[in-house]
Order: structure tokens, then sequence, then C-alpha cells
């Protein structure tokens, strides 16, 4: 086998006895040029170099939830002085089809609109009032169709159709059948039945959707866009302008937050830019305010799931019965994706013998159905994590006790009937966080405390959730890069891999070549979120360092062993006991006997070694069967538990949060303080989703509050205390270094802790998101509903 | 119309718009991108400058009313002392992200800090309690403040 071979680098430095760089204390290199504000964003490169010369692209929305578009008046908005294009889908020059998983949604409205906020024309003016003014004169003659807005409605209607060609309503649908459920349940002792429902989340991204498009003669088109994967961005505005990929550059610049959004709405943000400035020939500028943000881009859906689960008087699992509908809005976009994973993880990440799970995807004349971290799985943990605890009340266990009993362990069979062979650390991480959170005592308390129903309650609620990592089944997937050593021994990495605030190029990916070549986290440069560099995938479904640090690994890997081997040769020492440290090479038990990296590298270059290397790597998956479910889910999980204190206003209905602790099993930690950001950020934001926001929709299916004023996320007066995350260092084989992924890990039990915690505290069984002051109030039999 | 103020030390004049919003004065007309663009209706926090020494959401400010006050945004604390050490607690604490949200904060803190009116954590709290960040979940926001005051 090559020294080159990817799995010979990876399993080089998992199986490391010590790291210089690697989960140590790292400042992100990106942090102080964003504090004293000098970091561009989409809009800043506007701001700075085109304004003036670019045209502003506006849009114009649908007002209705379902119609058909008869024709199109465009004069009026034409006349008003510095239009430059009225665009809709007759005008563009390539296919009008950027539907994700399904070819059914086009870029501009055409035949029908399907909710209300969909783009059917963009304006494109001289200054942003006139295309404002002129977007409110395109005059589109509609004629209203029934609409269907509740998913359940949906499925039984086959009158009403949001895509007729679909021949229903049901967009995608998904199912596992394990064992024999009805054996099962006639084995349980105890058996809990529930319907739980949960609600859509926007993102609320401070940055809002943009991007500049600019055209050349050539008729290539560059693109300064936010976006979360530029390769994708890229393609979708290739197809649009039906130009080849390659005539297409996309550059996403640091992105004001992303969290999903920006993956879906991105590629679209950029090719509405780029189909201004190609028909134009100018410059073009789109930025969504705030209330086209909400309305437009997809959310995390709402779901209901109704779930039974069985399990006998030793505390084993013996059955679950499981069917999940997801809201899935007027374009399926990634909701198969979203559906399968969630119906993979139904389960939990327990052991269960006996399992019946059926997934849907329903298309309504709502706003669609997205990314969003978690990705379908938050919702169906919260319903598996609250079915755990009434089980265990029913069979008189505590619940941690009762969950250790069938928790996964290296060896388990998953839901998917897939053997975990490694990298299982859940347990592990179960254990620490109880007895660093005083569960056991803390439970007690409390529910002492309670009988005295005084107006304050106390509550204690765990979660624990798992989350696959990588593409769901044996859906290809991939990590690359580029690494370059310079002349003067600086180093340059390429990646598709964007920054959005998770800070993997600015960190980890910083860390990991300062790691294996030796030199200082100064001299290592990460140019990022480019179609220049190789397609690395996304930066979503917390791959960023997980998956996208792979091809840095490796590239970075192949470079060391060529300079091993040359070092080697002037030390006259075998490669394999160098060690790569501070800007030298040396022999492991002589430090003093070095040669300097800028010696070594310049050497190099005279003697023709090559010092660019590339660090394809396509992840090893096996076989799964759509038809029953079974088989290989996922390369591996990452695990997540948390356990969240709160205190209820029984007048009020008002939940608090007061502390969380959270324990991760999600392979090496690269970074430190930048998990303990995502795992913070992630809390606070699976807060506002379980217990504040809601978007409203209107009759017509119109969301009512796109506004930061009625849509609430929490402020700092919402913060708990969050605990410094306990970390079980169970390594995958083929993450980067070791690495699993993070980002989206703390939201997703979140919600099944908070809810776990007033069912606690009240002695309620909530079943319902988001936990408001009413929905408290009704459950306490203050307030009949 | 011409109105003329003081921008980070230096007298500006402009030729507004009535109607004209701060935030739009200083990115497109004055190039000045730390003030950031984000809700546009006074509830994010993201465009906050600092006018006469008082944090403001320069997106509710109408540029004809800064005639003759002085405005300050982040690019004018370059050099100084306490924004450096604002600047210093948030990088090493780990509170920055994505960056969008952090000169508002920045201005903020500076402002509260500046007129003694940040002395506990809750006072930090208020003073903060207008800028939203989505990303940091404001942990390691709060903790750089704390470090400061201590």
């Amino acid at each position: 086998m090559s020294l080159e071979d990817p799995y010979s680098i990876l399993e080089k430095y998992l199986s490391a006895e010590s790291y210089f760089v690697v989960g140590r204390e790292f400042t992100r290199v990106d942090a102080l040029e964003k504090a004293l504000g000098r970091a561009l964003f989409t809009e800043d490169y506007f701001v700075k170099y085109v304004y003036g010369n670019a045209l502003f692209v506006k849009q114009v929305l649908s007002p209705h939830p379902h119609a058909r578009i008869k024709g199109f008046h465009l004069k009026e908005a034409l006349g008003v002085s510095g239009v430059r294009a009225v665009v809709t889908h007759r005008d563009i020059p390539g296919v009008n089809q950027v539907g994700y998983a399904l070819p059914d949604q086009p870029l501009l409205a055409e035949g029908k609109v399907r909710y209300a906020g969909e783009v059917v024309a963009l304006v494109a003016a001289e200054s942003w009032e006139r295309a404002v003014e002129a977007s409110q004169l395109v005059k589109v003659d509609y004629e209203p169709l029934p609409y269907v807005l509740d998913p359940l409605e949906a499925m039984s209607r086959s009158d009403v159709l949001v895509h007729e060609e679909a021949g229903s309503n049901i967009a995608f649908r998904t199912k596992v059948r394990k064992g024999d459920v009805e054996k099962g349940f006639s084995e349980a002792d105890v058996v809990v039945e529930n319907e739980y429902r949960t609600h859509h989340q926007e993102h609320a991204y401070l940055e809002t959707e943009a991007a500049l498009a600019v055209p050349d003669s050539e008729g290539r088109v560059t693109v300064v866009g936010a976006a979360q994967h530029p390769h994708l961005a890229r393609d979708i505005t290739a197809r649009v302008l039906g130009l080849p990929a390659s005539r297409v550059k996309v550059v996403v610049p640091y992105l004001g937050g992303g969290f999903g959004g920006k993956d879906d709405e991105g590629p679209l943000t950029v090719a509405k830019a780029a189909l201004v400035a190609y028909l134009t020939g100018r410059p073009a500028f789109i930025v969504y305010s705030r209330e086209e943000s909400i309305k437009v881009h997809p959310k995390r859906e709402a779901t209901i799931i109704r779930y039974k689960s069985g399990a006998n008087r030793d505390g084993k699992l013996t059955a679950i019965d499981v069917t999940i509908i997801h809201d899935t809005g007027a374009y399926a976009n990634r909701a198969p994706f979203i559906l399968w994973r969630a119906t993979m993880h139904a389960s939990g990440p327990y052991e269960v013998p006996n399992a019946r799970v059926d997934g849907y995807a329903v298309y309504t004349n709502k706003v669609y159905q997205g990314s969003f971290r978690g990705f379908g799985n938050p919702s169906v943990q919260f319903a598996a994590e609250r079915q755990m605890d009434l089980l265990a009340e029913k069979l008189g266990l505590d619940p941690v006790e009762f969950r250790l009993k069938n928790i996964l362990r290296p060896g388990s069979r998953t839901l998917t009937n897939q053997v975990l062979d490694h990298s299982v650390g859940v347990g592990e991480a179960l254990e620490k966080v109880s007895a660093k959170s005083g569960w056991f005592q803390k439970r007690r308390e409390y529910s002492e405390y309670n009988k005295k129903a005084g107006r304050w309650r106390r509550g204690i609620g765990v979660g624990v959730a798992w989350h696959g990592i990588s593409t769901s089944r044996g859906v290809p997937d991939w990590s690359n890069a580029v690494v370059k050593v310079e002349k003067d021994g600086s180093v340059t990495v390429y990646t598709g891999i964007v920054e959005m605030g998770q800070g993997s190029p600015t960190s980890s990916h910083v860390q990991i070549v300062s790691e294996i070549l030796g030199v200082p986290p100064e001299n290592v440069r990460v140019v990022f979120g480019t179609t220049e560099a190789p397609d690395t995938g996304a930066t979503h479904a917390s791959r960023g360092t997980g998956i996208g640090g792979i091809g840095v690994e490796v590239a970075a890997g192949k470079i060391r062993e060529r300079l091993a081997r040359l070092a080697g040769d002037i030390l006259g020492v075998e490669p394999d006991k160098l060690v790569f440290r501070d800007g030298r090479v040396y022999p492991r038990d002589n430090p003093e006997k070095y040669v300097r990296w800028v010696d070594l590298v310049r050497e190099a270059y005279a003697k023709g070694v090559e010092l660019s290397a590339t660090g394809y790597f396509f992840l090893p998956k096996g076989r799964f069967d759509d038809t029953v479910g079974q088989g290989f889910a996922y390369p591996a999980f990452s695990y997540i538990v948390v356990v969240s204190e709160v205190e209820v206003d029984t007048e009020t209905g008002v939940v608090r949060v007061l502390r969380v602790w959270p324990a991760l099993a999600s392979g090496r930690i690269i970074s430190p303080v930048q998990v303990e950001g995502q795992v913070e950020g992630a809390v606070v934001q699976g807060i506002g989703y379980t217990l504040y926001e809601q978007l409203v929709f209107d009759e017509k299916g119109s969301i009512l509050n796109a506004d930061f004023t009625d849509y609430v996320i929490p402020t700092v007066m919402e913060v708990p205390e969050v605990e410094k995350p306990i970390y079980v260092e169970d390594v995958y084989k083929y993450g980067a270094m070791g690495a699993k992924g993070v980002g989206e890990m703390a939201l997703i039990p979140i919600p099944a802790s908070i809810a776990n915690a007033v069912s606690h505290a009240l002695g309620v069984n909530v079943t319902r998101l988001p936990i408001t002051p009413e929905y408290v109030l009704e459950l306490t039999g203050s307030l009949k509903r | 119309m011409r109105v003329s103020f003081k921008l980070n030390n230096q007298p500006v004049e402009v030729d507004a718009e009535p109607n004209e919003v701060l935030l739009d004065t200083l990115r497109l007309r004055l190039k000045v991108t730390s003030v950031k663009r984000g809700c546009e209706r006074g509830e994010c926090g993201a465009c906050t400058v600092l006018i006469d020494g008082e944090p403001v959401y320069s997106c509710l400010v109408l540029t004809p009313q800064v005639e003759g006050r002085e405005v300050v945004t982040l690019e004018g604390l370059q050099g100084d002392e306490l924004a450096g050490r604002i600047v210093k607690a948030l990088v090493e604490e780990g509170a920055v992200q994505c960056g969008f949200c952090t000169p508002g904060f920045i201005l903020t803190v500076y402002a509260g800090l500046k007129k003694g009116l940040i002395k506990t954590l809750e006072d930090a709290k208020k003073a903060i309690e207008g800028n939203l960040c989505r990303c940091t979940g404001y942990v390691k926001i709060l903790r750089a403040v704390s470090r400061l005051i201590k």
C-alpha cells in the first residue's frame, strides 16, 4: 500500500500518540478581522466596489397560496425611469428547474404559484427605490385556485393538488420494517402511545440572503454570494443560464450565519443575481429584506408524529410503531432526505428489536421545507425521548436508568439493522453527564419540592440524541482539498467548505495543517468557499470539519510523506521516526538534530519533490434497501446528551431554562473553543425553537410575523447557564483526525430535554412544541382551550 | 439635502434624501461597512452606531437628524484603548463566530462601559439586550464582557 494512500494517512493521524495543535486551545484566525469590523460579507463587496455601477434586483412575490398564472403585464413597470429589466420565467435562457431532490421547482414561477411568497419576477433598476417602485407595478393575471394548508387534509384530498403531475399531495414516502412489530408489542408489559406536533422554525440569520453577479465579455459570470455550497450554487446557476458549469464561478465570502437556510436558498439567490447580470450585461446585486427572507426561504418543517412504543419488565424496548408526517409545503426541495433522516433516527439511540416506521412528506400551499440544523431529527427525537420518559414512568424506572438499559453500544444493531462496530460513546456520555448534573438527586429533590404545589415548580429532564454522519443510505459523499507549500514555506489550502460562523476553515483546517506539517498557524492560509477549489460538498450536516477536514488531512499528509522521505535522507533517519513541529523536522529521539522547515522546502523545490497535493477521499458505505429501510444508514453516528433544568411559573405559564449540561460523543475534539461555541449557540437556538419561536400563518398560508418583533428569537435575557461540555472522544476511523461532527448536535435533544423537564415539573405530558405560556396553562388546566 | 456631521472625528457633508436613513448613508455613500444591515426596523442591533456617545440603531435614524452631531462607528475606534480591550476579550473568549453582529455588540458595550453603566453581569445583559446574535448563544459574549467589569 502506498504511503500516500488516504486510508493509511487517516489511520496514521487517528492513532497518533499525541498532538501539538489538534485539541489544544486555538484562536480562530478570522476573529480579529471580524471584531475590528473589517471582515467583508456579500453586501460589503457591493458597497465597497460596485455600488453606482450595478443594478439592484427586487423580487416580486405571489400574494396567493395557489393560483394559475394567466399572463404578465410589464409595461408599466418597465416604464419607470431607471428600470432596465423585468425578468420572468420566459426570459430564462437555460432550464427553469431548480428542484433539489425532485424536478418540481422553478426558479421563477411558471404556470402557477404554489405558496404566498413564491417569486414570480425580478425587477432590475439603477436604484433601489426605482426597483421597489417598479416591483409594485408588475401586474400578474392570477386565477386563484383552491388550496390546502393542512398536511392531513392534503394527504386525503385528490381534488386539490399542489403538483398535478405528482397525482397526489404525498411527495415522498419512507419506511422501516424490522422484526415483527405485533410480536414485539405482545411481549411488552407497558405500552405508550401519543401524537406529537412540532412547528416551523425560521433560521433568522442576522445577514439576509444576498448575491452580487458580474458578467464578463466572454459570456462567463462570477458571483459573490451567500451560499453554503459554492459548487451547488454554480451548478444550479449554470443550468438556469444554459451555460457549462465551468463558465460560472462562485465565491462565498464570510456568511452572517447559515444554519441550513443558505444551503437551500443560497443557490437560488446566486442564480437570480446571475440571471439578471447575464441578461443585462451589467453587474447585478440582490439582497433580501428581512420580510422577504422570512417569507421566501425554506423552513424547518412542521411535523405530526404518531408514536407507539412498548417495553418489558426488564426495562428493554420491545417494539416501536411510528408514523412521521412532514408539512413539506410547496416544493419537495430536500424533503426526501429530511424525511429519510427522521425515519432512520426514529428509535432514538437505542436498541429496538421490532420496528415499523412510515414517513410521509406532504405538499401543502405553504412556504416549503428545507435544511435547518438537525435536519428532521429534533422533532423525531422529541417524540422518541418523550416516549422513553413515559415508558420509564410506567415501569417505575428512573429515566436515565431506563435509557442505559437500551442505549446503543459497540456491537449494537441500529433501527436499520446496521451493526455499529466502533465509535459509540453515547452510554458513557449519558453516565458522565448524569453524574455531573447530580441527576438522580435533583430528580428526587424537585419531585419533593413540587409536591408543595407552590407557584414555581422545578423540573429536570434529559434528552439523548444520535445523528448520522454524512449523507443517508448509500448516497455518495466525499471530501477534497488542495494543499500547496509555497517556496517560502508558507502553506495555502483550497477548500469548498464555507465559513458561516462555525469556523472550520479558520480553525480546524488550520490546526490540521499545522499539526501535520509542523508549520505555525500564522503561516497557513485557507482559501475557502470557492468553486476554484475542488468540490468539497456542502457546509451542512455538521460536516465542515469532520468530513471537510478529511481532504485537508489527506492532502497535507501526502506532502508530509514526501518531505519526510527527503528529510530522512538529509538527516540519515527513518522517515517515520521524524517529528514535524514548530518549523523544524527532527528525529523523535534527538530534537537538536533538525532541519529547518524552510530549508527542507527549498531543498524539495531544488530536488523536484512536488509540494502540492489533493486530498480526495470517497467515504466507504454499505448497502441499504429502501423498500424495507434496512441496511447501512450512515458511516457513523455522532451522539449528544443534554440535561436541562427548568423553572415553571404556574400562574403565568412561563418556562425558564436555568441550566443545561451537555455531553458530546462526537469523536475527536479538534478546536475545543469552537466546539463549545457550536454547543452553546445550538442550545440557545434550540431554546428559541422549543419555547418562543413560532411562525404564524394566516388563512391563506401567508406568514404574518415576518419580522423580529413578532418572530421572537432569544436575546441575552433568555440564556441559561450552559455548562462546559463533557467530551467522550469516541474517534471515528474515517473522520478528520477522528472527528465526527458537532454543528447541529446540541440543538437536536434540546426540545426533548426541556419537554421532559417541564413534564417533570408539572406532572403533565408535553406533546407539542413550542411550549408557550398558553400551552403550559392548558396543560395545567388553568386555561381551557 | 445637505447634511453635515462628524463621522469618526472627521467632518463630513453628504447630499442625502430627506427620507434617507443613516444606515444607508453610512454604508452606501460613505462606505462604512462595519455597520451591518440586519432588519431595517430596529429589531436586531447589527447597525448600531454611537451618536454623541449613545448607541443607536442607524436604520431608525434619518440622516438629516444627525446634522451637527457626532457619529462614531467601529472604524472610528481603531486605536482606542477601551475598544481594544473589548475586541481582545471577545477574540480571546471565542465570542466571535460569523461576526455579523459583532461590531454592533462592541459599540453597545463600549458606550455602556464608557458611561460606567455596566458594573455587574445583570447590567451587561441589560445593555446588550437589544443586540441579537444567532450564532453564539451569547454565552461567550457575556463571559467576555464580564471579564471587562472585573
